[in-house]
């Protein structure tokens, strides 16, 4: 038997040269604009590190993001366990990058910011670059938002992270890489310069909005600690393995295009600040560290890099 | 509701009409990358939502995004090194959204061959015309941008309609992948007109291995390897098809290409390996081997326990 058929379902809109969206146009990698980091580095080494709030009481609409709370309320495995990454597993993050002069991206949900200024200080202290993640995980910005209420989000997120840190924020993360059509508009608007939500890239590019134009970041996730330890159930050797692979195919393509390369190491403090992997980390971050070549960098940092022509 | 698709017979493997490939090859190997376009805003369809989240899912949206920019470059390269040529699993819309892309696979001597318009555009519930269109508008998109006849198909996230084979084989198609019901090609039972089904995967395929299952990136080529040598053993008795699907959103990531090259190195270091492509299969098949397995399909599949 064949189908009742669908109204319309062979009319495609948006069927035309380029992508189907106007927010930034279709680039090939191969044929980007060479990019030269500074000291000619082959590649600029971003470490972003998720720094969130999961309020026990979240709601469970439109979806969950990873690491939401999904059990019963009151889930005192999701919260508490979340918990530990600001009390603990930061700390631990810190002091491994400190030991190596590395400084990270905090992608910081403000709700951090208000609740504990103990860790605003300390995250100071170690001269972290910090972008505004939202306002907690459960604030997620999606379709079903009101434009008022969205860009209230953004705001509130902004201006509370502008108010505990004397360095500028500049950068922006939408809880669970999720964003409404008008996201960046608004992001734009509130006067970030560089976004890290889409996942199509591993170079920076332009991104069109109402308000100006944003960089776009190639944050990880398919080699994120989140997608491997706690979506996809793997071990923390085959998360080193994979991002050690990673980085040998930046590092070899970068050398034969005589273009640069971003390696985005992203990472959590509830999963890599546990006890059991934290040395996993460090020896990580040794053998990435061990070649000539890299360029440990902030998000900000390689976004003005590029900009600049690299 | 149909209990079975109704294409096809059972059919033991043993006692089997012996298929050898060309140059008295064992085993055919194809590779067929699925180069899609997943629509930001796709139209609904009653049996399938296109996004897991609500639109727009910028998240799955711009991972499979991914594959046209960056992966797509990156894998071929890897598969021109070895010097296998790709058969296209095209979402047709790619050729008016990315020419470059296109150019790239038809310099490099692949097929394209259909995969639907675009990923977000199911066949459940549609009318057969409106099957029929979708299909000419493949054969004409196919043909403008490549000078290819359109010979091969698989429907698009495999959503195909109980009637969808039927269609195929009255539009002209003369392969269908949308069954993966044995390691041969087989005669594929439409009411008009000639198709055969040529083996495609479900089992060492990027998606359902690094999206599904989790797999780590050293096992895809152990798991790639070991289906390639148990197709080449029994290819010595009775040629096989060994099919490799390749995502490049998934197997172009920096952290993945390596296990593509790895596992390619390996099959091409044998010999007794025709590496194909789809329409080369099928027309070989066709040529040599339909009516000897129509009939002994007709005849009660004799033969046996050798």
């Amino acid at each position: 038997m064949s189908g009742p058929g669908i109204p319309n379902y062979l009319d495609y809109k948006w069927r035309r040269r380029g992508l189907d969206h106007d927010r930034f146009p279709h680039r090939n990698l191969p044929q980007a604009r060479p990019t030269v980091w500074p000291g000619k580095a082959r590649v600029a080494f971003w470490v972003a590190v998720h720094v969130g709030h999961f309020p026990m009481d979240m709601p469970r609409t439109p979806f969950v993001a990873p690491g939401g709370v999904d059990r019963p309320y009151p889930s005192y495995w999701d919260y508490t366990q979340r918990d530990y990454g600001n009390r603990i597993g930061i700390y631990r993050l810190m002091r491994a990058l400190d030991a190596r002069g590395l400084r990270a991206t905090a992608l910081l949900s403000s709700a951090v910011a208000t609740r504990y200024p103990a860790l605003v200080r300390e995250i100071a202290a170690s001269r972290w670059e910090v972008a505004a993640a939202g306002v907690d995980m459960g604030k997620l910005h999606h379709g079903g938002l009101a434009e008022a209420e969205e860009r209230a989000l953004v705001e509130e997120a902004a201006s509370t992270l502008r108010g505990a840190f004397a360095t500028p924020i500049r950068g922006w993360h939408s809880p669970a890489h999720s964003e409404s059509m008008r996201t960046l508009d608004l992001v734009a608007g509130a006067g970030l310069d560089w976004v890290a939500d889409w996942i199509n890239d591993d170079m920076p590019y332009q991104v069109t909005t109402s308000a100006g134009a944003l960089t776009a970041m190639p944050l990880a996730w398919d080699l994120s600690d989140q997608r491997l330890l706690f979506q996809q159930h793997m071990d923390t050797a085959e998360f080193v393995e994979q991002v050690l692979r990673a980085f040998a195919t930046l590092y070899g393509e970068a050398a034969r295009s005589g273009s640069g390369r971003v390696l985005t190491l992203t990472i959590t403090p509830w999963l890599m600040g546990q006890p059991h992997r934290i040395r996993a980390l460090g020896g990580l971050l040794d053998r990435i560290l061990d070649h000539a070549g890299v360029w440990p960098a902030t998000a900000a940092e390689i976004v003005d890099a590029w900009r600049a022509g690299g | 509701m149909l209990a079975e698709p109704g294409h096809y017979d059972y059919a033991p493997y043993t006692g089997r009409p012996r298929i050898v490939w060309p140059g008295g090859a064992r085993i055919a190997v194809w590779l067929a990358p699925n180069i899609e376009h997943y629509e930001l805003e796709p139209p609904d369809n009653p049996r399938k939502t296109p996004w897991p989240r609500p639109v727009p899912d910028i998240l799955n949206y711009s991972h499979r995004d991914y594959g046209n920019r960056t992966g797509f470059w990156r894998m071929a390269d890897v598969m021109a090194r070895h010097g296998v040529r790709g058969s296209v699993s095209l979402n047709v819309a790619v050729c008016d959204h990315f020419p470059e892309i296109i150019e790239r696979c038809c310099a490099l001597g692949w097929e394209l061959f259909s995969h639907g318009t675009y990923n977000t555009r199911y066949f459940y519930d549609l009318t057969e015309d409106q099957q029929r269109a979708l299909i000419a508008d493949s054969r004409e998109t196919i043909r403008r941008a490549s000078g290819q006849s359109l010979d091969g198909w698989l429907t698009p996230a495999i959503t195909n309609d109980e009637t969808t084979q039927h269609v195929l084989a009255e539009e002209g198609i003369k392969y269908t992948l949308d069954m993966v019901h044995d390691d041969q090609p087989m005669p594929v039972k439409v009411r008009n007109g000639r198709l055969i089904s040529v083996p495609y995967s479900l089992e060492v395929n990027d998606v359902p291995l690094f999206q599904n299952r989790n797999t780590p990136v050293e096992r895809y080529t152990a798991m790639v390897k070991a289906q390639f040598d148990q197709l080449y053993a029994e290819g010595a008795e009775n040629g096989t098809v060994m099919c490799l699907p390749l995502h490049p959103y998934l197997i172009g990531q920096p952290q993945r290409i390596a296990a593509l090259d790895a596992a390619l190195a390996h099959i091409v270091a044998h010999d007794g390996v025709w590496l194909a492509t789809g329409r080369e299969i099928a027309a070989w098949y066709t040529e040599h081997y339909y009516d000897t397995v129509s009939s002994w399909l007709a005849s009660g599949t004799p033969g046996g326990r050798r």
